[in-house]
């Protein structure tokens, strides 16, 4: 009996931090309660690994969300409290959104930003956000001109009561960390050279058979799929027309019928070829040496090559194909009905904190992904320059020069960029996180799938992930199968008959 | 002031609402999800699509067969070992047994990666997508098949032997005609636990398959992205698949002996 009082008193103390911690939350009053949906480790949560922790010598850095609300209480003197929760694929956080999960401020890709707007979940932006004669409007006055022109230019047909209309993106997302698609490899055992002969058929080359990985998601490998399908005319497309990038654009986003068996074949080829389809075991495959090469996004590309670096002492390296590749990007979306409930202040007031040159810093050190912030002066070029930059200034010579005009705006016809070594400016980091400009013209954004079109996809996805067995084989398996059901309700049966006629006797 | 009065019935209450809310609704709403199409309009379109394509059939038949292979190794090891255990006069048999049982206290997710390294380190990891999926589950669930199994194999009454040994019968003969009839609850309560998870436990598949290795847990899980309708029919399909398999082992008699068995 003694001993069941001591443990019932040990089950009580251990529950009694949690009460506390119940109580803590609910004591905690704020004006506006601000619910932010995101990616799961997308943000900087402060401790080791804190650009203030390892820059500022912060030795207590705090999660860049505590600053926020800090910083918003003293700017619009009202206090905010963030509910911060994260999803880990766009799909998820779609279906709790159709659900009727009520969230303020999402931070979906860009497909799911345009599919949001097109079912009319998402509301526009004030149009005192883009007033950039308010200090505080952050997020308008330090985004990068190229991701600008970017949101400018995209269009998205949404439908509101019935009726359609072409909206540009700009109106509905403010970016936060953008990017390109490639492939990260190992210079031990794949040659740079060979890469940029191979394009997107280094899939498919028997070279790197079971070294080399695609994406377990239908989109990005279906992106990949494309570009190796339409390769050639990818490559013979004309670089100086001016509707290079529409073309190519198009190209990447074939998916009516017509093209869709051509795809699928593709799909299958791929299939032999490749390790395996993975989401994120690839960084820590590539790290280890189990592949050679790893289709990825930049940002992942950025955190293998760092942690190769450090842990195993291997110099990882990132190609984009000659013939295009993806560009991608993750914004701020404000749901329907956020004026409603009073939070649409605090939630422009979010996005515009998280667009401070310092927050960009910060997020984008602890996460490896690159912002979609320039900044108003050098503060994001020296941030880039202290990252990736020669350290020697006699290395400050007119060949490493890298122009980052493009992304960073030029000083009055002046070009704005860094000075890096060969490396850093061909396949390292750098180049993963902010590509030449070169590159970056050969990217393609990909639209969102309509319903129809994503059935048909995911059916050819299905296909191409799952083993089919010929009809036959099929019917003769059903049929064994129930042969043997047969047989065991037979026994079953011949059994209690059995027991029947015992009983008789 | 009036007491009031608790019955039986009322302590099952509890048990009643939880049941209906996560057992019943679920299933419900997966039936009306299999047999709509994308307004919520009826259809057997999903029906028709799932039975029409030799893919998901394939996926199907993938499943069963990968469950059966895993389900029968499991058997082979287990039986064994639980005979041994069970028959031993090893004053430590309890530790034995429980290091049987220990890979269950740790994190299923970390032993599955545990297994991919170990895998990587002989150089199967890649080669052999299939038996490393196959041998996953097998070290994944073989605890569910050593537990039941040696449960019952301790329940056999030692006299039994002795009068079959007094009439003349030999080692084998005790052990078909005694052990093994005797064991069948165990036996049947064991392959259930196995069977089942195995047609669906899609982190082992890709884990281990490197994602080349698609079972219909890995197909309910890629529709619920995009499709919840198709996903409800796979779901759907499955819960029959469940439904014949629990009914041929014998899930649904009532019998003590089997309802002791299962854990």
């Amino acid at each position: 009996m003694k001993k069941r009082i001591f443990s019932l008193l040990a089950a009580a103390l251990m529950l009694l931090p949690t009460l506390a911690l119940l109580g803590g939350c609910g004591g905690k009053q704020a004006d506006v309660i601000l619910k932010v949906y995101s990616w799961a480790e997308y943000i900087d949560e402060g401790g080791e690994g804190s650009y203030l922790y390892d820059v500022e010598e912060v030795q207590d850095a705090p999660p860049i969300l505590d600053d926020f609300e800090a910083w918003y209480e003293e700017t619009y003197h009202e206090s905010v409290r963030v509910d911060y929760a994260t999803f880990g694929t766009n799909e998820d956080m779609y279906n709790e959104i159709v659900l009727g999960n009520e969230y303020d401020l999402l931070c979906p890709s860009d497909y799911m930003i345009m599919k949001l707007a097109a079912e009319d979940r998402i509301v526009p932006y004030d149009a005192s956000f883009f007033d950039e004669a308010d200090p505080n409007n952050y997020y308008v006055r330090n985004v990068s001109p190229y991701i600008k022109s970017v949101f400018e230019n995209g269009t998205v047909t949404v439908t509101q009561n019935g009726e359609q209309a072409a909206h540009k993106w700009s109106e509905y997302a403010a970016g936060y960390m953008w990017g390109t698609t490639g492939f990260v490899y190992n210079p031990e055992h794949v040659e740079r050279a060979d890469l940029e002969e191979l394009g997107w058929q280094t899939f498919i080359s028997d070279k790197y058979t079971n070294r080399i990985t695609a994406k377990d998601n239908v989109r990005d490998t279906y992106f990949a799929a494309l570009g190796l399908t339409y390769e050639k005319e990818l490559l013979a497309l004309d670089r100086t027309s001016a509707d290079y990038n529409k073309t190519l654009t198009a190209i990447f986003n074939r998916t009516a019928e017509e093209y869709t068996d051509a795809v699928g074949k593709t799909l299958l080829d791929m299939k032999k070829n490749i390790y395996g389809f993975e989401t994120d075991t690839g960084k820590a495959d590539m790290v280890s040496g189990k592949i050679w090469l790893n289709y990825a996004w930049s940002g992942d590309a950025v955190y293998a090559l760092d942690e190769a670096e450090e842990k195993n002492d291997v110099l990882l390296e990132y190609f984009v194909p000659a013939a295009g590749s993806n560009l991608w990007f993750d914004g701020w979306v404000l749901t329907k009905g956020v004026e409603e409930r009073g939070t649409k202040k605090a939630a422009q007031a979010f996005v515009n904190y998280m667009s401070m040159p310092a927050s960009a810093m910060r997020n984008s050190y602890y996460i490896g992904y690159t912002s979609v912030v320039a900044g108003e002066n050098d503060d994001m070029l020296n941030y880039t320059d202290y990252l990736y930059g020669v350290e020697d200034e006699e290395d400050e010579t007119e060949e490493n020069f890298y122009d980052l005009s493009w992304f960073f705006g030029d000083d009055n016809g002046e070009p704005v960029g860094i000075y890096a070594d060969e490396e850093q400016r061909t396949s390292r980091q750098l180049f993963a996180q902010f590509p030449p400009e070169d590159v970056i013209s050969r990217c393609a954004v990909m639209n969102y799938f309509d319903a129809d079109t994503s059935e048909r996809i995911n059916e050819l996805w299905s296909h191409v992930k799952a083993e089919s067995l010929d009809p036959w084989t099929i019917i003769v398996i059903i049929c064994a199968v129930i042969f043997i059901v047969a047989l065991i309700l037979f026994l079953q049966f011949r059994d209690k008959l059995g027991f029947v006629l015992r009983k008789r006797k | 002031m009036k007491i009031p009065r608790f019955s039986r019935k009322t302590l099952c209450i509890p048990y009643a609402v939880f049941l209906l809310f996560f057992v019943i609704a679920p299933m419900l709403v997966i039936l009306v999800y299999a047999f709509t199409d994308r307004n919520m309009g009826f259809s057997f379109g999903n029906f028709v699509k799932f039975f029409s394509d030799p893919t998901k059939l394939s996926t199907i038949v993938y499943s069963i067969v990968i469950a059966l292979i895993t389900t029968v190794v499991c058997l082979l090891i287990a039986y064994p070992v639980a005979y041994i255990l069970a028959h031993s006069k090893m004053k430590k048999k309890h530790v034995i047994l429980m290091l049987f049982v220990m890979p269950m206290w740790i994190n299923f997710v970390l032993r599955v990666n545990a297994i991919r390294e170990l895998f990587n380190w002989i150089g199967l990891l890649g080669q052999a997508n299939y038996f490393n999926t196959v041998f996953g589950m097998v070290y994944d669930f073989l605890p569910f098949m050593i537990l039941p199994l040696y449960t019952t194999l301790m329940k056999i009454d030692p006299s039994l032997y002795e009068a079959s040994y007094d009439l003349g019968g030999n080692a084998f003969t005790a052990f078909t005609r005694i052990t093994l009839p005797l064991s069948v609850p165990g036996i049947a309560s064991g392959v259930t636990m196995v069977f089942l998870p195995s047609m669906t436990n899609y982190v082992v598949s890709d884990m281990l398959g490197n994602s080349m290795v698609t079972i219909i847990g890995k197909f309910i899980y890629e529709y619920f992205g995009s499709d919840w309708h198709m996903g409800s029919m796979v779901a759907l399909v499955l819960l029959i698949v469940v439904f014949i398999s629990t009914f041929l082992t014998g899930g649904f008699k009532s019998e003590e002996n089997v309802r002791g068995a299962n854990l």
